[in-house]
């Protein structure tokens, strides 16, 4: 299906929101991208547009080289385009189903198949793919939540498309069963070659499904990349807020040399192994260390290479447990707080209570400093 | 000189006065506003969503109209016209004014109840009495029936509660 030129599916809108100025460009291949954002940064209108239930004011949307919307900006002239939804073809999950309620599981599904010979057989294949067939007859309201997701994404599959839009699909659903949908809906996006774009503002779903990650904010595309290397390599504070890093600071640069950069943190000397080139050299930089870089140091234990540099004394302010494991929140004596992650079985001999101090080292190697937000 | 016949009789040949379907008109006329109400109110309490929908899977605005607002609407829409029947059950001015009052023609019940008081027949007037306020009741029950059944439908919608006029924060300092 992908043509010789370029993505398949290219995305370049630009419209005027309400309290923000939608602008944004998109391409992706045979695959799911995650359009990441918080809610109102324009990623559902993005989708909206694609599927032509929005009208961008400016910008073109093509897909397998096909003119699906274009209007050229005002000076420039040229052909328009501008293609209903009803003809786009694109399958559209909606966020709470959007199940018709006055029809059958099965009558949801063969909704879009109207003029389809073999209509209710479709529907039935349909829905034994998903794992419905013994619910074929019954309303959405007699389903559960899973089940209606189910349904929605037979239903969007139904007519054969290309594209399948996902908003925010899951954010209902018990973990586990999200976990099962996610698995269900990668393997049928691999099945049938699909361009999936998938909104969410969950960065676990976008782990557990996303090929790459775009991250949105404010109409605007901040960053595209795996998911792994934007959420490890955020391009700047914003999107290293956005993505949930935490134990994010601002800090003076001391000096740089080729070992390495070393800050003063309101008081707290520290150094990271990453060099600026000198023409480069900010004299605030901001920077951030994952929670699980953050070792405890035991008192009177000799120090082992990688926990040598950038001590700092806290006390203990708050624990709670996450997943596997602890986040402890610390008062550091430079003002400032980190948190601390660490499994269930480390640290078990050290009292950590609240109000008790405690010797960080902010691991050497794990410090990442973020480019400067212009 | 006055005009015996006037433009609808004279162009259209439409000639109403003193027949039944003058009296359904009465009725309509009276019925209609009540009626538009509520399936105003039954259309617009459709999710947008669905209609959303169904646009990407294809369906034309009258396919949308017919196979999901209007469906989806349906309660609201009977219950308006019961409602509108209710109240045309009672009309009594117009009807008189337009069908005028001919027994077995274009007597409604309302104007034969009228007849009855008249003529002092207020045995039959009261049994007429019984029967329109029971077919009004009958009615009304319906329509609660409907609107009540029609509820898991569509999402209850949150009702918004204002603040009481004896609130407190409305009470001003001594």
């Amino acid at each position: 299906m992908s043509t010789a030129d370029g993505p398949r599916l290219q995305v370049d809108v630009e419209k005027q929101m309400e309290g923000f100025y939608l602008a944004v460009q998109l391409e992706a291949d045979t695959e799911v991208l995650v359009l990441f954002g918080a809610s109102g940064s324009g990623k559902s209108s993005t989708l909206d547009a694609v599927a032509g239930l929005q009208h961008p004011d400016v910008g073109h949307i093509r897909l397998d080289g096909e003119c699906y919307f274009r209007r050229p900006r005002p000076p420039a002239t040229g052909p328009r385009c501008n293609l209903p939804a009803r003809e786009r073809g694109m399958g559209y999950v909606f966020q709470n189903y959007a199940l018709f309620p006055h029809l059958t599981a099965e009558d949801n599904v063969a909704f879009a198949l109207r003029r389809h010979p073999a209509r209710q057989r479709r529907a039935g294949e349909l829905l034994e793919r998903m794992g419905l067939s013994s619910l074929g007859g019954r309303y959405p309201r007699e389903l559960s939540g899973g089940q209606q997701q189910r349904v929605a994404i037979a239903r969007a599959l139904a007519p054969g498309p290309r594209v399948l839009l996902l908003d925010e699909p899951f954010s209902a659903l018990d973990l586990a069963l999200k976990a099962r949908l996610q698995g269900d809906l990668l393997a049928l996006q691999r099945e049938l070659g699909l361009v999936v774009l998938y909104v969410t503002h969950n960065l676990d779903d976008a782990f557990a499904i996303g090929d790459r990650l775009a991250v949105i904010q404010e109409g605007r595309v901040r960053q595209v990349g795996s998911v792994e290397d934007v959420s490890r390599h955020p391009v700047d504070e914003h999107v290293a807020g956005i993505v949930g890093v935490r134990n994010l600071f601002r800090a003076r640069v001391t000096g740089s040399t080729t070992e390495g950069l070393f800050l003063d943190w309101d008081g707290t000397p520290l150094e990271t192994p990453q060099p600026l080139p000198p023409s480069s050299v900010p004299p605030e930089i901001t920077a951030y260390i994952h929670p699980e870089d953050v070792k405890i140091i035991y008192p009177g234990v000799p120090l082992m290479e990688a926990v040598r540099h950038n001590l700092v004394e806290g006390h203990v302010v708050g624990h709670r447990r996450r997943g596997g494991g602890h986040l402890l929140l610390t008062h550091l004596s430079n003002g400032h707080e980190i948190e601390v992650a660490f499994q269930d079985y480390a640290y078990a001999d050290l009292s950590l209570e609240p109000g008790q101090t405690v010797q960080l080292s902010l691991r050497r190697d794990a410090i990442t400093t973020l480019s400067p937000h212009h | 000189m006055a005009w015996r016949d006037g433009p609808l009789v004279r162009w259209l040949d439409v000639r109403l006065l003193f027949t039944w379907p003058a009296a359904v008109v009465a009725a309509t006329v009276v019925g209609l506003p009540l009626m538009f109400q509520a399936a105003r109110a039954a259309i617009a309490n459709v999710d947008p969503t669905l209609e959303q929908a169904a646009r990407t899977l294809g369906s034309t605005e009258l396919e949308i109209l017919w196979r999901v607002t209007l469906p989806l609407a349906r309660r609201g829409l009977l219950a308006g016209l019961a409602l509108g029947a209710t109240r045309a059950l009672g009309e009594f001015g117009a009807t008189l004014m337009v069908a005028g009052n001919i027994p077995g023609r274009t007597q409604t019940l309302p104007l034969a109840i009228y007849d009855a008081v008249q003529n002092r027949h207020y045995g039959d007037a009261e049994y007429m009495v019984l029967l329109v306020t029971s077919l009004g009741f009958l009615s009304l029950w319906w329509v609660r029936r409907l609107e009540q059944s029609g509820r898991p439908v569509s999402e209850p919608r949150t009702r918004q509660r204002l603040p009481r006029d004896d609130s407190p924060a409305l009470e001003s300092a001594p």
